[in-house]
């Protein structure tokens, strides 16, 4: 029975224009309204000029390592090193401009970083962030007594993303959380005019009864955002690195955000009250992932940033459109595996109970 | 008369302290068309909700072709059609697409449910015009629809609550040959309406709800036998209006 359920649903989603177009136009006139504002911002954020750094190494630290860093640096990345072995790093940064400092201890690293340089200390921890990944190989190669040579071709990473690629996936991934509109034509008409009744006087479980919601739902905001982000692609020529894993976390994110939104909807029973809560909470989420104040030059706190699943998200597509690889592939995917489960596990519960206790 | 298709005992509902349906005793059996009138708030739909497991009862106990509707829920819900008084069907919706959706609800699929989509369409008139949308259809075609969607699994038990509200005559009339068609064919039929000239013209029984009770039950010719006002014309309505009084019910239930 379900298959019917959902083949319909999909069908009233779609035919439901208004909700489609909002899906549709809403990340394109959003992209274009940002990244045409913020253009001059990010800028700076591409054209980094060459800027200086210092450092200190700890006695049992491999002076090696640090060597070969502060040549590549200086090659790749126009990053200069300077060496200084004593002395107050607040001190030593502010009388010497230093733009940041890296301070190499027994096994790991510090960077300190310049409010007055703030694009130069995102580029300096980026840089070193890779840097430091290539030190397993380093290590192997100290091991082994061999010349050191840091895999110079892997740091063409230098995050320089432009306004509207960084707003034209931004904006994509915002929009697959607010998919729930696409069902507010669905759910308003099932209360408004007693299509609820019907599911109750028939076989039907709380659970097919989600999926025959909850996968339509999915499956009309994955076809909006794939017209979306092909139509946003051409018009702006945004570039999303690795296609198909973009396109697997984006999806991932879809389902999240329908899964809240279902748990939303039959905790509350109330579309209003859904659509309010869960854009609030999106809106919270987009506030410290980086959606209105790019997350490189956001002043908020990491703990908030990294509480934030399109903090995740953001930063897995963006790192993938412009380095071609991040760190975050994998929090990104598993957050959205978490809420998805547990969203629609309270969602199926909430609506059982509701049954139950129907009065 | 058959079996005893639905049977209610002492059967109550209360929302906080309000007694909505008062020890409600019934029995319809099988082959009936069986009215229930009563003024706004009378507890009829608060009844019928009950009957078909949406609203939980405060007390008393439900038979429902010999099982519990609520404890025993899936061997016997899919014997019961119910058309609400709502016009329950999606206007982006198109007729075949809206009794196929219905329809599936109860595990009827492939051919057979094609087959069930045609024929309940074809009941209602409605099978040359599957391909329009519900939003286009008129009043009258609307019900017929909402009608349509409850039939495809060929239930036993029909509740009709006010089916024919707002349309016009002839649809009127075309329902009420449809229903009793339907009973000819071997379906019970509980009908609930303000129309007393429909209640009176298909239902083999009537009973007259008020204040959550059951004041009068019986034929038409019983229930104006109650009412012994030396006329012998008097109208249904009149004996409702007797029986419940002729003050203004203005809540809802």
């Amino acid at each position: 029975m379900i298959r019917y359920l959902i083949k319909n649903n999909f069908k009233l989603m779609f035919r439901n224009t208004w909700s489609v177009a909002v899906m549709l136009l809403g990340p394109i006139l959003v992209i274009a309204v940002l990244s045409s504002a913020f253009s001059e911002l990010m800028k700076s954020y591409e054209g980094v000029d060459e800027f200086t750094v210092g450092y200190r190494i700890q006695e049992a630290t491999e002076t090696n390592v640090m060597i070969e860093t502060a040549k590549v640096a200086r090659e790749e990345a126009g990053i200069l090193f300077y060496e200084y072995p004593e002395g107050e790093i607040k001190d030593i940064m502010e009388k010497n401009g230093l733009a940041g400092f890296v301070e190499f201890l027994d096994d790991t690293y510090v960077v300190y970083k310049s409010a007055d340089y703030e694009v130069e200390g995102i580029t300096l921890e980026y840089f070193m962030n890779k840097v430091m990944n290539a030190g397993v190989n380093v290590s192997l190669q100290l091991q082994e007594q061999t010349d050191i040579v840091l895999p110079v071709e892997e740091l063409e990473f230098m995050p320089a993303v432009d306004s509207i690629d960084y707003y034209g996936i931004i904006y994509i991934v915002y929009f697959c959380w607010c998919g729930m509109i696409c069902a507010t034509g669905v759910l308003s008409n099932e209360k408004k005019y007693g299509i609820v009744r019907r599911f109750q006087v028939s076989n039907i479980s709380e659970s097919q009864n989600f999926l025959g919601k909850f996968i339509p739902i999915t499956l009309t905001v994955t076809v909006g955002m794939a017209i979306a982000t092909v139509i946003t692609v051409l018009l702006y020529d945004i570039h999303w690195g690795n296609p198909l894993l973009s396109m697997f976390i984006v999806f991932m994110m879809i389902i999240a955000g329908n899964a809240l939104g279902m748990m939303l909807y039959n905790i509350s029973d109330s579309l209003v009250i859904t659509i309010i809560i869960q854009f609030t909470i999106v809106w919270f989420m987009g506030f410290f992932g980086g959606s209105f104040e790019t997350y490189m030059f956001s002043s908020i706190s990491d703990t908030l940033k990294h509480l934030s699943p399109i903090y995740h998200g953001n930063r897995a597509l963006i790192e993938l459109s412009c380095m071609g690889e991040s760190n975050y592939v994998t929090s990104a995917v598993l957050y959205s595996v978490a809420i998805t489960v547990v969203c629609s596990m309270i969602a199926i519960l909430a609506g059982y109970i509701r049954k139950r206790g129907r009065t | 008369m058959g079996d005893i298709i639905l049977k209610t005992t002492d059967l109550t509902k209360k929302y906080n302290n309000k007694v909505v349906v008062d020890n409600l005793n019934i029995e319809i059996r099988k082959g009936e068309i069986f009215g229930l009138l009563g003024p706004n708030g009378a507890g009829k739909s608060t009844t019928m909700n009950m009957i078909c497991s949406i609203v939980h009862p405060t007390a008393g106990e439900i038979e429902l072709l010999g099982k519990n509707p609520w404890k025993q829920k899936k061997e016997v819900i899919h014997k019961i059609g119910y058309i609400p008084q709502e016009l329950a069907i999606h206007g982006n919706l198109k007729a075949w697409e809206n009794v196929e959706l219905f329809t599936s609800l109860y595990g009827i699929k492939g051919q057979e449910l094609k087959n069930a989509v045609n024929d309940s369409l074809e009941y209602v008139g409605l099978l040359e015009r599957r391909q329009e949308f519900a939003k286009n259809f008129s009043g009258g075609m609307k019900r017929r629809l909402n009608i349509a969607c409850a039939l495809g699994h060929n239930p036993e038990l029909l509740i009709f609550d006010e089916p024919t509200v707002g349309i016009d005559p002839q649809s009127r009339n075309f329902i009420l040959d449809k229903i009793k068609e339907s009973n000819k064919k071997g379906a019970t039929v509980i009908y609930i309406s303000h129309y007393m000239e429909e209640v009176e013209a298909i239902c083999t029984r009537i009973a007259i709800m008020d204040n959550g009770k059951i004041i009068a039950c019986g034929t038409s010719q019983e229930l104006k036998k109650l009412v012994n006002s030396g006329d012998e014309n008097i109208t249904l309505e009149e004996v409702f209006l007797t029986l419940t009084g002729k003050k203004l019910r203005d809540y809802a239930e």
